[in-house]
């Protein structure tokens, strides 16, 4: 008995560092987004705000285009999210129970696109995309986080289709399903938390990416957030509060995403490490 | 039983159809919500000729300010519609570049000196010598703004603003401790050491490898009188004595730098100054965040020369010429450009330009210094003698690379890596002798420009 309250006591202090350590700096963030300036740079930080105002916000997006940087943002994730969702759940599908040609090979490939680091290919990206018009474009955007998450969803909704007994799929086709009428109305309900996942990863890693953004984009009403915030808290001076409230407003559809399907993330991620 | 038999296989090849037009719909999609375009041009012609403007101030407030700017000329100029573009100085040596060479530049792109060899490398920056004749006979340009731009027989951009770096600290502090301001480097290491308390340290100094670090390591040498990198003739002279004693005493001076000074760039050293933890540091200007952040009296906000080494006369620093390019070859985009740039410089529209950030640019023309615009911004009004001995600093500015009327675009290179910073980092963190550091800096440099 004590033994196992030992335990227990152990693994509740392990979750509180771990948590402690996790949230500690998204609370640091959000509650010095409300202090005074002069308390945001004091010599002793103070864990517990002594101020409290609302006019890192009130310059945010009163005089900043942070709004503008926040709805292109919200349009590329969104977008890229949805095709890599439409375009991933057939891909992994296919993959896994047509018989294609070089299918194996395919799948063994297909995370090639993860080898080169994005900078080497972002002057021949640059250049085909001013061929096809889409300079300054978040379309150009939407086909570029496409393009680097499509593949690694692939990979994780395969992983995740093969849980699934294709036994399902055999009876839905002997009542006289399609496959397509077996993918959407059998396995794709069934792999609910893989597709989850992989909408999610798509959101993050579009919400996020940078390097892309900063030179794809050249206009300030086309600009992400990411691009858009390291521009307007400055070079040589830099305002702090106007950082950290736009830092803060960044990272709250990122947890409103995770607070909804969260934990469909966690279980597709760990989809098919067991059978 | 083969379970794949029963399914069509044109479901798939449809699926498949329906989603590649999707993609193909979205990415041709028009983009944008709305944004802030410039005011539209009052009756004219049809097709006003167009003009873009790439700068790298991108905090709002200089936006608005240059936007303020171009609804004026706008709407005085029919024909003519400028619009701006603001980028970040971290990805532009890159996007300009790559803009240049898919056909996508804009007509005016702001540049420092290190920055325009690369773009006239790709053959598409424009001759300015006439454009800068023209405003120096009306405004009589501070030759040390134009000499960086000066070389191949041409002058590659017109110069608009200038920032050089000053010694700032709070006279209060200096009184507690019994410290005078000092000008030698005697004074400046007595200085320092004497104002090094608990909680206070003496001066705080950067060591990241970064432009900042590049910066204030050349305020060192400038003030070693190591401010050449290269003999006249093209080759390095960076491992000299004066180079050494540079790095030798801002090691010494380093000791009494905060412990996270590694990692600092401009707003790290600011914000140490404005929450008293240094007492002194070097910068361009710390006017609004001390406004702003800090006690906001002028009284007790001090600048001064940076110090120098008894073998040099006077104190000198380094100062960026902040310049326009112009990169059109068209001859009614050219003319619409010059006449945006010659709206710009005019005194009573310079010196609200110049108040984009009060008292962190300072004018490049006789015109612009006594420009009442310029001075009469609440904030130039508040700190005026701070202004103007920045202003009078200025005048002693040097920037790596282009000194003396010489002019080595290669310094491109040296500085891309920030060699000057990395340089020091083998003296105050791997802790080499700084003679040993200078000549495998200069090994670096070598290499970087390929000598």
């Amino acid at each position: 008995m004590i033994r196992r309250m030992r335990n227990r006591v152990f693994l509740a202090f392990g979750v509180f560092v771990l948590l402690f350590i996790i949230i500690a700096p998204f609370y640091y963030v959000i509650t010095s987004s409300f202090k005074a300036p002069q308390e945001i740079i004091a010599r002793t930080p103070t864990l517990i705000p002594q101020s409290f105002t609302l006019q890192h916000y009130e310059k945010l997006f009163r005089s900043s285009n942070f709004p503008i940087y926040l709805i292109n943002s919200l349009i590329v994730a969104s977008g890229a999210m949805l095709i890599c969702v439409a375009l991933s759940t057939p891909a992994a599908y296919g993959l896994y129970r047509l018989r294609l040609p070089g299918g194996k090979l395919l799948f063994r490939v297909i995370l090639v696109t993860y080898a080169f680091p994005g900078v080497l290919l972002l002057i021949p990206l640059y250049g085909m995309l001013s061929q096809l018009g889409l300079i300054d474009r978040l379309s150009a955007l939407i086909v570029i986080n496409v393009t680097f998450t499509a593949p690694f969803a692939v990979w994780m909704l395969r992983a995740f289709f093969t849980t699934i007994p294709p036994e399902l799929e055999e009876a839905a086709a002997l009542d006289g399903a399609t496959r397509l009428q077996a993918l959407l109305r059998i396995v794709l309900p069934l792999s609910a938390p893989g597709v989850a996942s992989v909408a999610i990863f798509a959101f993050i890693t579009s919400w996020t990416e940078y390097m892309f953004a900063s030179v794809l984009i050249l206009s300030d009403a086309n600009r992400t957030l990411p691009v858009g915030l390291a521009g307007i808290i400055g070079q040589y001076q830099v305002d702090w509060g106007l950082l950290l409230a736009g830092a803060t407003v960044t990272m709250l559809p990122v947890l409103i995403l995770f607070s909804l399907v969260g934990r469909n993330f966690v279980e597709g991620l760990t989809a098919g490490a067991v059978k | 039983m083969n379970r794949h038999k029963c399914f069509a296989p044109m479901s798939f090849v449809l699926l498949a159809i329906v989603t590649t037009m999707a993609v193909a719909l979205v990415a041709c999609a028009p983009t944008a919500p709305v944004a802030p375009q410039p005011a539209p041009a009052a009756e004219g012609p049809a097709q006003p000729v167009s003009v873009r403007l790439w700068h790298m101030e991108q905090p709002p407030h200089r936006v608005q300010r240059i936007q303020q700017l171009i609804d004026e000329f706008n709407a005085a100029n029919p024909g003519i519609v400028v619009s701006q573009e603001p980028q970040n100085w971290g990805e532009i040596y890159t996007k300009a570049p790559a803009a240049v060479a898919a056909g996508n530049a804009p007509e005016l792109l702001f540049a420092i000196p290190d920055f325009t060899p690369i773009l006239k490398d790709l053959g598409k920056v424009q001759p300015m010598e006439e454009l800068v004749a023209e405003m120096d006979a009306l405004y009589s340009f501070y030759p040390t703004a134009v000499e960086p731009y000066a070389y191949d027989g041409h002058t590659w951009a017109l110069p608009l603003y200038n920032m050089a770096h000053s010694l700032w600290y709070r006279p209060s502090v200096f009184a507690e401790a019994g410290v005078e301001p000092p000008k030698t480097w005697e004074e400046w290491e007595a200085a320092v050491a004497a104002l090094s308390k608990e909680g206070q340290y003496g001066i705080g100094l950067p060591a990241n490898k970064h432009l900042y670090t590049d910066q204030v390591v050349y305020d060192f040498m400038v003030n070693a009188g190591a401010e050449e990198i290269y003999n006249p003739d093209g080759t390095l002279r960076f491992n000299n004595p004066q180079t050494v004693e540079a790095y030798d005493f801002y090691s010494k001076l380093y000791r009494f730098s905060p412990p996270d000074s590694p990692n600092w760039t401009w707003g790290e050293a600011e914000a140490c100054f404005a929450n008293r933890t240094c007492a002194m540091i070097l910068q361009f200007t710390v006017i609004t965040t001390y406004d702003t952040q800090a006690e906001g009296d002028p009284s007790d906000l001090g600048v001064i020369a940076i110090p120098h080494s008894p073998n040099v006369a006077e104190s000198g620093t380094i100062a960026y010429s902040n310049a326009v390019m112009l990169l059109t070859e068209d001859p009614a985009k050219q003319e619409a450009a010059k006449e945006f740039l010659r709206f710009l410089l005019k005194p009573g529209n310079y010196g609200r330009f110049l108040n984009m950030e009060p008292g962190l640019f300072l004018p490049v023309t006789e015109a612009g210094n006594n420009d009442e615009t310029f001075w009469n911004d609440p904030l130039a009004v508040k700190y005026r003698s701070q202004i103007e001995t920045m202003v009078e600093n200025a005048k002693n500015g040097r920037l790596f690379g282009f000194t003396n009327g010489n002019t080595f675009p290669s310094i491109a290179a040296i500085s891309a890596q920030n060699l000057l910073a990395q340089t020091l980092q083998m003296v105050v963190i791997d802790g080499k002798p700084a003679a040993e550091a200078v000549a495998a800096g200069q090994a670096l440099m070598e290499e970087a420009i390929g000598e």
